[in-house]
């Protein structure tokens, strides 16, 4: 019974972690925050979210873009270091500053490098999280036949 | 001259695959013509280049990479790299055109374009690296590509262990490699290659040798040496688009490729000569005479490719510039007939089932179009002339026995000379023997060995053999207008030789003995497929402990029985003697540091005392930690330990370092409910009664000393002046960033924080990987049932509390 206040908390929390994350990334430059900070924010909502409706629906959901999101973070992040090449070398910072009806906003290759370093903490901490959880359940064993692509 | 052009064609190939990949290209027959463009159009690209570049020009092009610690994007042009780079990207296009017929509407064709591509950049900038470092990531790039592509047909247990074999030889060399490319940077005091050779110097120091012995020793397992030649063979397990290429054709060539390309400099050293000529000569003879015993067409052709790929290293040994010319003759010459040989077998394999030559026989009549392009290469690889083969067989013997006749200028040079001929001489009567009886046995004769003759399956699309046809017609024929080809040989052999080769290339020399040397050899040749049964039989009495792969065997099964037994003794058994043992190591260093301090020269303890709060913090955390230590139950051992983590938040916000905090929280947070879902399902230890308490109370309390003492030491050890103000100074200029701590990570520290997510990737697929494995959960379902068997009824095992399915159903 209890997961019906889990849900009930997971129902209003996991939005407000997640505006929490975007606003921790966006803001991380200059205040509290940052690309490893917002990711861990996502997995702190991705925990809530395993709790409240159990591993496996949540691996159906999220499961299978988990590794490509850790993958895909990577790849970000060395991206942004190439670019930095086009300025000199690799990793050299590069800014540019985009004006949007009077307010401006700054863009820069270390950012597209923290938000690459983000996915590839959620991308680990939920696999760890999804797969640990459901290690405990005796109950998955249907998951039997999916292993040829894993091993 | 474009600055971005070689840099820009490595790029290319590169996004090939992934572009190829995810265009799913089995589904439709203009892929093969896509697939090829990117090659192709290098390889245009290259030709264009070629008449600057024969003349002597180079083309270089430098990026700087992190200029502080020397590492440099650097790609150099010049006759040799021309010769590969054309290899590797014409005989690419070729390969990648046939690649789509091989996998004709197998999903999996994309996936080995993918790998085919990596590997044809990884290649491609190999042989176009003008960096030692450069030049080792993409020799290692190679090696994984390579070994991605062996173990291509992953349910087949002879593809995943050639693969690891393969690997694990080339990785070993590559390491060795990579040692010797340090020292002899270091002793440069340049990576950079064109630099390196221009220090004839180099070879007079004493860490020469070293560096010779481990660069020599990469090289001869990259490119099958004897005796690390045994891998080779089992990287025919290889789907044959990726032998063709990878084990024929490009890759094994690296070896001969770093060979020559520091042959200018190092090959005055009076060490050059012996390595080079005894593992040469010996892997020429050996390979070629093992291969009439095989009866499997890709086994045939592995060991002759072991064969070349010894002439080539022993020509190398030589300091002529006329014999470099050999050199580039027999690469060209062995890349144009031995990929056609490979994408035959293919077919065969294809078409009839099997390639087992026992079972094949009159195959010109089933695939004529296969048999016309097999007997061209074949003859080609015979040195039947006017082949390009011919011509490299030609040569070799001649430089022989020239030496033999006319050596004044070298020591020793008749008995060379002698050996020389004669060892050449076998090679190419059990090449030609060996080529014969494929063509014989395979394509002409009526009737196969085997009562179960093989059946025509499906006929090959012509497109299929369009590739084998082109490359065996242009090695066969071409040679004829071989002034055409000369300049392009003769560059890349002044850029092994390190001097201009003024020798001509002609096809007709006349009568002279080496011509009837060479005709007797075919004659000879044929007679022994006719005799090939004795011959077989006789290679077959071969002792199995004179097998490569039987000494390699045994040594890594004493090295992972070594393995296992070390992790058995430090890391066997129960949680917490595995803990001790890495404690006690942290202890280990604290004692050593300890032991070096020099307590006298210490600064005093100047800090202010601690306020009030801050004890009040550090007092719920000494609680909380004893409260951890002596909780009865794994629950509340948790909670504790997460009360420690919140203190220690707290303390950070009372430091006003809200980014620590808001990390550490986060962390707190996550460890505990991870904690609890390992260990809330898993049934507590037994009570036991410790009998080494002591000795933890021992580690636990090394422990706090050892985090005491880095803390202090951190705080009072100042070794060098603090970066700190840098940082605080130059992040908002810099780094555009008002949030020093962000900044650091992301942009001053960039580099560490790559190598940390690139861990943290890593992690993410290990532990997919472990806890996802079929092993750990039949282990799991094990340990349930006896657990259930011992808890008995009242406790329904460590099923937790599960949901039930009907309130699980999502809401969508």
């Amino acid at each position: 019974m209890t997961e019906i206040y889990l849900r009930l908390v997971d129902l209003i929390l996991t939005p407000v972690l997640g505006m929490l994350a975007i606003m921790l990334f966006l803001r991380g430059h200059d205040y509290p925050g940052g690309g490893f900070i917002a990711g861990l924010s996502v997995a702190a909502a991705i925990v809530l979210h395993i709790l409240a409706r159990g591993a496996p629906e949540v691996r159906n959901r999220i499961g299978r873009y988990l590794l490509p999101l850790t993958g895909g973070g990577l790849l970000i992040a060395v991206t942004a270091a190439l670019i930095g090449l086009y300025g000199g070398t690799f990793f050299k910072g590069m800014w540019t500053k985009l004006y949007l009806g009077g307010m401006e906003l700054k863009l820069g290759t270390p950012q597209l490098f923290d938000l690459g370093v983000m996915l590839v903490v959620v991308g680990m901490t939920t696999t760890y999280l999804l797969n640990l959880s459901q290690q405990g359940d005796v109950q998955e064993d249907e998951d039997e036949d999916n292993w040829e692509g894993v091993a | 001259m474009p600055l971005t052009a070689l840099f820009l064609c490595v790029t290319v190939l590169a996004l090939a695959g992934p572009a190829l990949w995810l265009l799913r290209p089995h589904r439709s027959r203009w892929f093969a013509w896509l697939a090829a463009a990117p090659p192709a159009a290098v390889a245009g690209w290259l030709l264009w280049q070629a008449p600057a570049i024969v003349q002597g020009q180079t083309l270089v092009e430098n990026y700087a990479w992190a200029p502080d610690l020397g590492l440099a994007l650097s790609l150099r042009l010049d006759g040799l790299s021309l010769l590969f780079a054309l290899i590797v990207t014409g005989i690419g296009a070729c390969i990648a055109f046939y690649t789509h017929y091989y996998y004709e509407h197998d999903e999996q064709q994309g996936y080995f374009y993918l790998l085919l591509f990596f590997f044809m950049a990884s290649m491609l900038g190999l042989v176009l690296a003008n960096h030692l470092l450069l030049l080792y990531i993409f020799w290692e790039g190679t090696s994984i590509s390579s070994y991605l592509l062996i173990a291509f047909k992953s349910g087949y247990k002879g593809a995943v262990e050639g693969a690891r074999r393969a690997l694990i030889v080339t990785t070993v060399g590559g390491l060795a490699m990579l040692a010797g490319m340090l020292l002899l940077g270091q002793t440069a005091g340049t990576y950079q290659i064109d630099e390196i050779l221009a220090q004839p110097g180099l070879i007079n120091m004493p860490v020469f040798p070293w560096v010779l012995g481990l660069l020599l020793l990469g090289a001869f397992t990259k490119s099958a040496q004897w005796p690390f030649h045994f891998w080779l063979p089992g990287a025919m397990a290889a789907p044959t688009p990726a032998s063709a290429y990878l084990h024929s054709a490009t890759m094994v060539k690296a070896g001969v490729y770093l060979l020559a390309r520091l042959h200018p400099t190092f090959a005055l050293s009076p060490l050059w000569f012996w390595p080079l000529f005894v593992i040469g000569g010996i892997t020429m003879v050996l390979g070629a005479v093992s291969a009439i015993r095989y009866r499997d067409m890709k086994a045939i052709l592995a060991y002759t490719t072991i064969s070349a790929l010894g002439t080539m290293v022993m020509l190398l040994a030589f300091g002529q510039a006329e014999a470099m010319l050999i050199v580039t003759v027999t690469i060209a010459a062995h890349a144009l007939y031995k990929a056609p040989l490979f994408l035959i077998a293919g077919i065969v394999d294809h078409s009839m089932g099997t390639r087992d030559l026992r079972r094949l026989a009159g195959l010109w009549r089933t695939l004529p179009w296969v048999a016309v392009a097999a007997i061209l290469a074949g003859l080609s690889m015979a040195g039947v002339p006017p082949t390009w083969n011919f011509l490299a067989k030609e040569l070799l013997l001649d430089e022989f026995y020239h030496l033999w006749t006319h050596g004044e200028a070298m020591a020793n040079a008749t008995l060379l000379g002698a050996v020389g001929l004669v060892a050449s001489l076998v090679m190419a009567v059990a090449g030609a023997a060996a080529i014969f009886t494929l063509l014989w046995e395979g394509f002409l004769r009526a009737k196969a060995d085997d009562p179960h003759p093989a059946q025509l399956q499906h006929r090959p699309p012509f497109g299929f053999v369009l590739a084998p046809l082109l490359l065996a017609m242009f090695g066969a024929l071409t040679a004829l207008g071989i002034g055409f080809f000369q300049p392009l040989l003769a560059a890349a052999a002044g850029a092994i030789a390190g001097a201009p080769v003024d020798k001509t290339l002609k096809l007709w020399h006349g009568w002279t003995p080496v011509m009837i040397m060479s005709l007797s050899v075919l004659a000879v040749g044929m007679l022994l497929v006719v005799v090939r049964r004795f011959l077989r039989a006789g290679l077959e009495t071969t002792p199995p402990w004179l097998n490569g792969v039987h000494l390699y065997d045994r040594t890594i099964d004493i090295i992972y029985g070594f393995a296992y037994r070390l992790t058995k003794l430090v890391q066997g058994g129960p949680m917490a003697p595995q803990a001790a043992v890495t404690l006690m190591a942290g202890i280990g260093v604290v004692l050593l540091a300890f032991w070096q301090v020099d307590w006298g020269a210490l600064p005093a303890f100047g800090s202010e005392p601690p306020l009030p709060l801050e004890f009040l913090i550090m007092g719920v955390a000494a609680v909380a930690a004893a409260a951890t230590v002596r909780a009865v139950s794994r629950l509340s051992a948790i909670i504790s330990l997460g009360v420690v983590g919140i203190a220690v938040t707290l303390l950070f916000v009372f430091y006003s370092a809200p980014d620590l905090a808001l990390t550490q929280l986060l962390i707190e947070v996550l460890t505990v409910i991870l904690l609890v879902l390992v260990f809330f399902r898993v049934q507590p230890d037994k009570p036991l009664v410790d009998t080494r308490r002591p000795l933890r109370w021992a580690i636990a309390a090394g422990m706090g000393l050892f985090g005491m003492g880095v803390v202090l030491a951190s705080q009072f050890y100042q070794v060098g002046p603090s970066i700190s103000p840098y940082f605080l100074a130059n992040s908002l200029p810099l780094g555009q960033g008002g949030n020093v701590v962000n900044v650091i990570l992301v942009d001053f520290r960039g580099y560490d924080t790559l190598g940390e997510i690139t861990v943290l990737g890593l992690a993410a697929l290990g532990g997919y990987a472990v806890l996802r494995s079929p092993q750990l959960h039949a282990l799991r379902r094990q340990l349930n049932r006896r657990l259930q068997g011992l808890m008995g009824s009242d406790q329904p095992a460590p099923s937790a509390p599960v949901e039930p399915q009907t309130m699980g159903v999502s809401d969508d």
